[in-house]
């Protein structure tokens, strides 16, 4: 049941199915996160993370359950192997969560996108992602509160992140959608 | 880089605790550090953070990479605090707190004082010690008790399960993953980087990633069917491990507790949450 035919009563369902595709999606984004990077010209420290598309792509995908737990739980998992620490970038883990969660929200708002060919369904994926990451990520500006930092360098990781994750979100989550699209009308579901 | 999730602390002391306690300390520790802008108390927070990393008996050649990045990223993080952060931002100075200017930095024109060399090193020290603290939940923890961890912390026992789950997949997929890379490059891929621009960088990557997430995907069905055939979600479960805690482990808990309230009370009443500005530090002082 994917989002592409869920329905707004079907979105919060947590069954077997939304729990193997969170943890699928949440062990995918944990081993790949670190592996691949791509330096951004122009900046110092700022990647585009290929691997945060899985995070916009598993809640478009298995719905708003699912991408919360994506983006929480992997990128709480790529921070403990990298040794950052679980714990210790809570509220970036909880910006990651919202960005999957907004975009698993999309048949709320891209309900006429979701019904069309698997292009309008692709197009809506990367929109969908967009809207997840530009807003999910203001969360990060509570590191003003809980890290002390000021609001100009806040903004300087706001900015970066949000760019870099944009630019995989948008080239990313439409490849996924064509790529799973006829898996899943193949598995039946 | 292994992902599969190493259980290096077996045996330690706090691999002996109940794994609630290691996530419950260090939520108290986070909540505790982050109302401290003392550098003097701050220093000692950190060494506690220290003192019960070393109780998970982690050999530091095993997690040196691990070491090795936090402590880069924390660095940057903290300079780049330094170097972007407006004049006229709260540095928690107690009211009246006179602030020396060094210098400023070049080019930038930012700036330089005790206060805010203080306040990056307090802030550096506040990062290492949620670090360090935070070490022994990926490898002093047995990778089988994760769920039933989450789960007796109060987790909805669905969500406990995909954790657990989620620790489960991670070696599996990592497999997945150098599978798809080698079938890749046999094929002649080369994933070296190349190319002028990061689009045509993040293209290159494509073949590996695609095929390695719809892969993990479509395999879901057989964990999927293996959980509705043992009427998974339809009432509650019980879990492998029965966690319990012992003395020491309550004696512990009472402890990171007692911390978190000191700090708190602390911070309202003892004036920790305002910048200390070592007396060295004060030009003249």
């Amino acid at each position: 049941m994917t989002a592409i035919t869920m329905n707004r009563s079907s979105l919060w369902a947590v069954d077997s199915r939304t729990i193997v595709y969170s943890a699928i999606g949440a062990a995918l984004y944990g081993v790949l996160v670190g592996l691949f990077k791509v330096p951004l010209p122009g900046t110092t420290a700022v990647d585009v993370r290929p691997a945060f598309a899985l995070v916009p792509f598993f809640g478009f995908a298995f719905g708003p359950v699912a991408g919360f737990f994506t983006g929480l739980v992997g990128n709480m998992i790529g921070d403990q192997i990298s040794g950052w620490g679980a714990l210790t970038s809570y509220n970036w883990s909880l910006a990651n969560g919202a960005a999957g969660l907004l975009a698993g929200l999309a048949p709320l708002y891209l309900a006429g996108w979701l019904n069309g060919s698997i292009g309008r369904k692709a197009a809506a994926g990367a929109v969908a992602g967009a809207v997840g990451v530009v807003i999910g990520f203001l969360i990060v500006f509570s590191d003003i509160v809980k890290d002390g930092l000021d609001f100009n360098a806040a903004l300087g990781e706001y900015v970066p992140a949000v760019v870099g994750d944009l630019v995989a979100t948008i080239i990313l989550v439409p490849i996924l959608v064509y790529a799973w699209e006829p898996v899943r009308e193949r598995l039946g579901r | 880089m292994n992902f599969v999730p190493r259980y290096l602390g077996r045996g330690s002391w706090l691999a002996q605790r109940d794994p609630r306690l290691l996530v419950i300390a260090v939520a108290c520790f986070i909540l505790a550090a982050i109302q401290v802008w003392d550098i003097r108390v701050m220093l000692v927070l950190t060494a506690l953070g220290f003192a019960w990393y070393r109780q998970a008996h982690i050999p530091f050649r095993a997690v040196r990479r691990q070491w090795l990045f936090a402590i880069g990223f924390v660095t940057l993080i903290v300079i780049f605090n330094l170097v972007v952060a407006s004049p006229d931002r709260q540095l928690h100075l107690r009211e009246g707190a006179v602030e020396h200017i060094y210098g400023s930095i070049p080019i930038l024109g930012k700036p330089v004082s005790d206060a805010t060399v203080t306040y990056a090193a307090t802030q550096w020290l506040r990062f290492m010690g949620m670090i360090a603290i935070g070490f022994p939940i990926a490898f002093s923890i047995d990778p089988s008790a994760f769920g039933a961890t989450f789960a007796r912390l109060g987790v909805p026992y669905r969500f406990a399960f995909a954790i657990d789950l989620t620790w489960r997949f991670i070696p599996s997929f990592a497999a997945d993953f150098r599978t798809t890379l080698d079938a890749q490059r046999v094929r002649g891929m080369d994933l070296a980087p190349a190319g002028r621009t990061p689009i045509s960088r993040l293209k290159r990557q494509i073949p590996v990633v695609v095929p390695t997430v719809v892969n993990a995907i479509a395999g879901a069905e057989d964990t999927i069917d293996a959980m509705d055939l043992r009427s998974f979600g339809t009432g509650r479960r019980t879990w492998l491990h029965d966690l319990r805690f012992d003395r020491t482990d309550r004696l512990v808990l009472i402890g990171f507790a007692t911390l978190l309230v000191v700090a708190t009370i602390a911070a309202w009443t003892a004036g920790t949450a305002y910048l200390w500005v070592p007396p060295f530090m004060v030009p003249g002082g």
